[in-house]
């Protein structure tokens, strides 16, 4: 079991009274790129939210590359170092240039030098492809731009896991395209990944294992060709059907 | 009342704007302290040979401002930290300051710490215009934390996720990303208990604080001429929070990134 990056074990939780994640167990390992789909209200946001403790597991043992998640302050810190976080509203700091949204964390948190945290800062924001507009503030932005700013961003802390939660759901559909790609770009690096998304295609292209949530549980948990091309469930039918259109 | 400058150089960049209306309203305000007994001294009587009574009691009036001012906003920010705690009781003795220094009036509390106080703890006998600082600063404290806490409120809890997920210890971020925020949306009313606050000096007056309200009451009941000293009184009070207004709109300005304000 320890062989596994990530490894969650019996995880449920409780929304008051909404048992929204039953008896969760699952794993992630190094290198690979999960898809976690699922209709709404499945539970998977909240799955990938408990990986770095932004909601608590109310029961159940998850472990991080060896790191506990509880809410022991060093636990959090070491976990926090690891993950990496995109999520579906961007949540760029307003008042800062995109440059220090980048580099604020490498700067407080590793005590980088300014200049240093900059110059790491322009090279990410190279990677995706924003480079000349480090200077502006997130309101300047689109939302694709905005979004790959907060890729960058999170790539600042050189974490283990990136986590993507809904990346593109709140993009105009013209602007997917240019997040996709440079998701893309990532999972080609070697970057561990865990992504949760509606866009069927693109998990099928850049996921190495689709985990599909029903209900609070995974309930399938294959590689993208068996998912989508050799499908058994009728239920998942109906819900790649629905969603395609 | 806004006062339009004739304007920066075109291509100066927002902060730079912002930089140099703070600096010169700043100046502004020190040659005003400095050297008004001057022009009031060419004034006709009984103005003109008071000039220099008034200008004491204008650096006093300020002082209490400043000193109350900034001591109120810390005050501010711990007790709007206070109410917005996790913690039952930093949340209760928040509330508790807030409510009672709301609820009952700056006169009071003005005499209360400077008669009162002593009596109750005899190591805090202050003079005059310590106690007047003491009270002003615990007054407008406590209309701040309410500001400052709508601030924080505004602060969308994505924010704060976005931060602790990149690692930001809870100091770091409200220092970097919480506190930035809030203070913007404070700003305006905080802003307003400081215009407040300003003129509520007067009141220090009660306990013998020689401000600038009590030259003015003096010289007027010396004088017998109630109408020109109290104009002045007034027009000095005027002039003292338009300058002020000027810093805190370049201020407003200097946060303004999306450029919303005209």
């Amino acid at each position: 079991m320890s062989a596994h990056l990530i490894t969650v074990d019996k995880v449920n939780k409780f929304f008051g009274t909404h048992h929204v994640l039953r008896d969760v167990s699952t794993y992630f390992n190094a290198g690979q790129v999960s898809a976690i789909l699922g209709a709404s209200g499945s539970g998977k946001s909240t799955l990938l939210r408990m990986l770095n403790r932004l909601e608590r597991h109310d029961s159940g043992r998850i472990v991080v590359d060896g790191i506990e998640v509880d809410d022991e302050l060093k636990h959090l810190d070491a976990l926090r170092r690891e993950l990496g976080m995109v999520f579906q509203q961007f949540n760029l700091f307003p008042h800062l240039t995109v440059l220090d949204n980048v580099s604020l964390a490498p700067r407080r948190v590793r005590k980088t030098l300014r200049a240093d945290a900059n110059e790491r800062s322009m090279e990410l924001l190279k990677r995706v492809g924003m480079e000349e507009h480090a200077h502006k503030y997130p309101f300047a932005l689109s939302g694709g731009q905005q979004q790959r700013v907060a890729i960058a961003r999170a790539l600042a802390m050189n974490p283990k896991v990136m986590l993507f939660d809904e990346p593109t759901s709140a993009l105009d559909p013209e602007m997917v395209k240019e997040v996709l790609d440079v998701i893309k770009k990532l999972a080609q690096s070697g970057m561990t990944m865990i992504i949760v998304t509606h866009e069927m295609g693109f998990a099928r292209e850049v996921a190495d294992r689709i985990l599909f949530l029903d209900q609070g549980q995974v309930a399938q948990d294959a590689p993208p060709e068996v998912f989508f091309d050799a499908q058994e469930s009728v239920r998942v039918r109906a819900f790649l059907g629905q969603v395609s259109h | 009342m806004k006062i339009t400058l004739p304007g920066w150089p075109q291509r100066w960049s927002r902060e730079q704007r912002s930089s140099a209306t703070i600096a010169l309203a700043s100046v502004v305000l020190v040659l005003l302290l400095w050297l008004m007994a001057i022009p009031l001294a060419l004034a006709p009587e009984p103005i003109g040979n008071n000039a220099q009574y008034f200008a004491e009691g204008t650096r006093i009036t300020v002082e209490l401002t400043v000193v109350a001012g900034l001591s109120g906003i810390v005050i501010g920010v711990l007790a709007a930290l206070g109410r917005t705690s996790g913690i039952t009781l930093l949340r209760w003795v928040a509330s508790l300051y807030i409510w009672v220094m709301r609820g009952t009036p700056l006169l009071v509390q003005i005499l209360f710490v400077f008669l009162a106080l002593p009596t109750l703890v005899p190591a805090l006998r202050l003079d005059d215009f310590a106690s007047a600082c003491v009270a002003l600063a615990f007054n407008v404290g406590a209309y701040n934390a309410e500001a400052i806490r709508s601030g924080l409120l505004a602060v969308p809890k994505g924010q704060i996720e976005a931060a602790r997920s990149l690692g930001l210890s809870s100091f770091y971020t409200f220092i970097d990303v919480t506190f930035p925020q809030a203070f913007k949306v404070a700003l305006p009313p905080l802003v307003n208990n400081t215009v407040a606050l300003l003129k509520d000096s007067s009141l220090a007056y009660a306990i013998g604080v020689v401000e600038l309200t009590n030259v003015g009451n003096r010289i007027q009941a010396a004088t017998f001429q109630p109408l020109p000293t109290l104009i002045t009184t007034a027009l000095v009070y005027l002039v003292l929070t338009t300058v002020m207004t000027q810093i805190s709109g370049a201020v407003e300005r200097r946060y303004d990134v999306e450029g919303r304000q005209p």
